[in-house]
């Protein structure tokens, strides 16, 4: 099953490494992804699509409570990052 | 100000007396700085040490805990320490020096991509980038640690940032603030409660690290219903309590384990059902509905549905859920598993039976204690057979099961609390691999008590490989051990070996009475196995016994 992700981070540098890794670790493999700095607001947003067995909502909640993540919200399962952000 | 001194400064203002660390040449900086600070540091044997005293420090009292040591090999000391903390949910800043900025990536001496090390291991960690966010990122560092569920965060600092000159200007420290209570959950969770048969606490750390300890007592004195208690919660549910039917899971008391199969509503109040305590999860309180109580979102649903979940600060929450049920069959039920499973110390041998001892040790020690121990056997019978006032004096490592825990923990437990009677229980195994902090205790005369239980093996492994492995003892003998007598006399610790029944209670007197530190030097029986167990993969009320 795919889902698609939105979330919105802080811009450190290590960010995307960070968010990725609790992808991998909590069982989902990423299918894509798109990340764009903002440098007005300080902040890089981050749309994800990935695909695994386990209940989304458990990554979800990983992500969340990750200190550089300010917002996570869960767009259409099935759709794709570059598709939704088009 | 330089950078360094910058960083000792933000150390005190959020309260920060002591810290446990090593120098390096990349962190030599705060160490000038260190020269002429108020801040006491414990000069560590091995990183790791400095790792687990900070945790110790941390775990004893509900502090942050504060470590450091240099770039590279120094950081990676850390790791195993920052691993523990972050599996138990410990608060612990830990401070590394970087190689200068410029030379971050051109593979620099001592140069580790210690941010790439930290992403698993911490709840959150940075790389100073500029002098400018450098006080910033030390308040944000000792936020994070103590804020929602514990845990440790990594301040990786570049030398020219410790070096740079750099205005102090106060900081407004940030008070706690709580989610808002869920009203309608918390009605819904007292329906529950109200109306279930067989109702039952499972009670984990979550309710130590909220301090939330009384709360929680309040909270089974409103109801009595019965309480299972994981390794991390030992010493919460008050000993004398009638329900208290103790340690839940592989090695837990059968009265938890099967009290825990037969509920008919499982109240989890700061756990997490880790495979240790459920064994097989589909069979885990298989006719229980399920009430959750945490601070950390990530846990609810986890591996367990639940009915009724509420995210909350335990000290607000806990008050909201008094209701009694009239459950008098089942508090009976209660109250005659644990007589029927209380534990045994009737042994008949003449050699030490390792629980008894722990057992008596238990009950001479003065109320002020604390014990830390290592992972083993050992761990599992302290958790067993002694008896605690508070988690604060019980160190283990739960999540993480690290050998070499104990010493260093016990170090930092009696920096923090300097008259309390600080208590090492280790195996011959775990021993070794910190035992280099016996420099430690030497060098500021720590008045470390030791307990070492040696079985001249690993004896958790060996326990495995005889009941799963076919008694094929792959390389877990450990006979040749060091005279530890002599050992601990090298660090001038005074020891005494002893093993037999009849020697135990002059063992433990000069122990307790020794002014300064000790080592009791156990020799017990290979033989001796923990019971009961739960074989790995059954359910918790399919547990194997052993025999006295
Ligand atoms: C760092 C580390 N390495 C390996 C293990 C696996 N392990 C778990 S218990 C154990 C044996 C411990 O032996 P000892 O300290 O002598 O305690 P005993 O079980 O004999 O009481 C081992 C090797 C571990 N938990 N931690």
């Amino acid at each position: 099953m795919t889902h698609t992700i939105k979330l919105e981070a802080s811009n450190r540098p290590e960010v995307m490494e960070r968010i990725l890794r609790v992808v991998r670790h909590r069982g989902f493999s990423l299918e894509e992804v798109l990340m764009k700095q903002c440098h007005t607001t300080n902040s890089t947003q981050i749309t994800l699509t990935v695909s695994g067995e386990r209940p989304i909502s458990n990554l979800e909640n990983q992500l969340n409570k990750l200190y550089d993540v300010a917002q996570l919200e869960r767009a259409q399962t099935g759709a794709s990052a570059v598709a939704m952000n088009a | 100000m330089t950078g360094a001194e910058l960083v000792l400064k933000v150390l005190q203002q959020h309260g920060i007396q002591h810290i446990f660390g090593y120098p390096g040449g990349a962190i030599m900086p705060i160490y000038d700085a260190l020269y002429d600070s108020d801040v006491e540091h414990f000069l560590c044997r091995h990183e790791q040490g400095a790792a687990f005293s900070a945790i110790g420090y941390a775990r004893s009292t509900g502090k942050v805990g504060v470590c450091m040591a240099t770039s590279g090999p120094g950081a990676t000391n850390l790791v195993t320490g920052l691993a523990d903390a972050m599996m138990d949910s410990i608060p612990v800043v830990a401070i590394t020096g970087q190689v200068f900025s410029g030379l971050i990536g051109t593979d620099a001496f001592q140069e580790m991509d210690v941010l790439g090390m930290s992403l698993s291991i911490t709840k959150q960690s940075f790389l100073v980038q500029s002098l400018d966010e450098l006080a910033d990122i030390l308040h944000q560092a000792f936020e994070v640690a103590q804020s929602g569920r514990p845990g440790p965060v990594l301040v990786d600092i570049p030398k020219d940032i410790q070096i740079g000159a750099v205005d102090f200007e106060p900081y407004p420290i940030a008070q706690k603030q709580y989610p808002l209570l869920e009203t309608n959950a918390i009605a819904k969770a007292r329906d529950l409660i109200g109306s279930a048969q067989k109702p039952l606490f499972y009670i984990g750390g979550g309710v130590g690290m909220a301090d939330a300890i009384e709360e929680m007592q309040d909270l089974l004195n409103a109801t009595q219903i019965p309480a299972i208690s994981t390794l991390k919660a030992l010493g919460t549910v008050p000993a004398d309590y009638p329900y208290n039917l103790g340690l839940v899971g592989m090695h837990g008391n059968q009265a938890a384990n099967h009290a825990v199969q037969e509920c008919d509503l499982l109240i989890c109040t700061g756990a997490r059902f880790d495979d240790r305590v459920t064994g097989k999860l589909d069979s885990f309180a298989p006719n229980a509905k399920i009430i959750h109580l945490d601070i950390d979102p990530a846990e609810i649903h986890k591996l367990r549905q639940a009915d009724v979940s509420i995210l909350a600060d335990f000290k607000q929450l806990l008050p909201e859920l008094a209701v009694t049920p009239s459950i008098s069959t089942w508090q009976q039920h209660a109250a005659d598993l644990k007589t029927q499973y209380a534990w045994r110390y009737d042994f008949p041998g003449e050699t030490i039976y390792a629980p008894k001892l722990l057992n008596l040790l238990s009950q001479r020690l003065p109320f002020d204690h604390a014990v830390s121990c290592d992972v083993g056997q050992h761990q599992m019978w302290v958790a067993q057979h002694m008896l605690f006032s508070s988690p604060r004096n019980h160190l283990s490592s739960g999540g993480a099961g690290t050998m070499g825990f104990g010493l260093p923990a016990a170090i930092g437990v009696q920096v923090a609390r300097p008259d309390c009677t600080s208590v090492v229980v280790s195996g011959d195994g775990s021993f070794m691999m910190n035992v280099q902090e016996l420099g430690t205790i030497k060098r500021f005369k720590l008045p470390v008590k030791i307990v070492l239980l040696d079985n001249q093996r690993l004896g958790m492994v060996k326990q495995w490989q005889e009941l799963f492995f076919e008694e094929r003892y792959s390389e877990t003998n450990l006979s040749d051990n060091p005279d530890f007598v002599t050992l601990a006399k090298a660090f001038d610790i005074p020891a005494l070996s002893i093993n037999q029944a009849d020697q135990i209670e002059d063992g433990i007197d000069q122990l307790i009475n020794s002014k300064g530190p000790f080592l009791l030097h156990v020799q017990i029986d290979e033989k001796e196995n923990v019971w009961p167990l739960v074989p790995p993969g059954k359910a918790n009320n399919d547990m194997l016994e052993g025999e006295l």
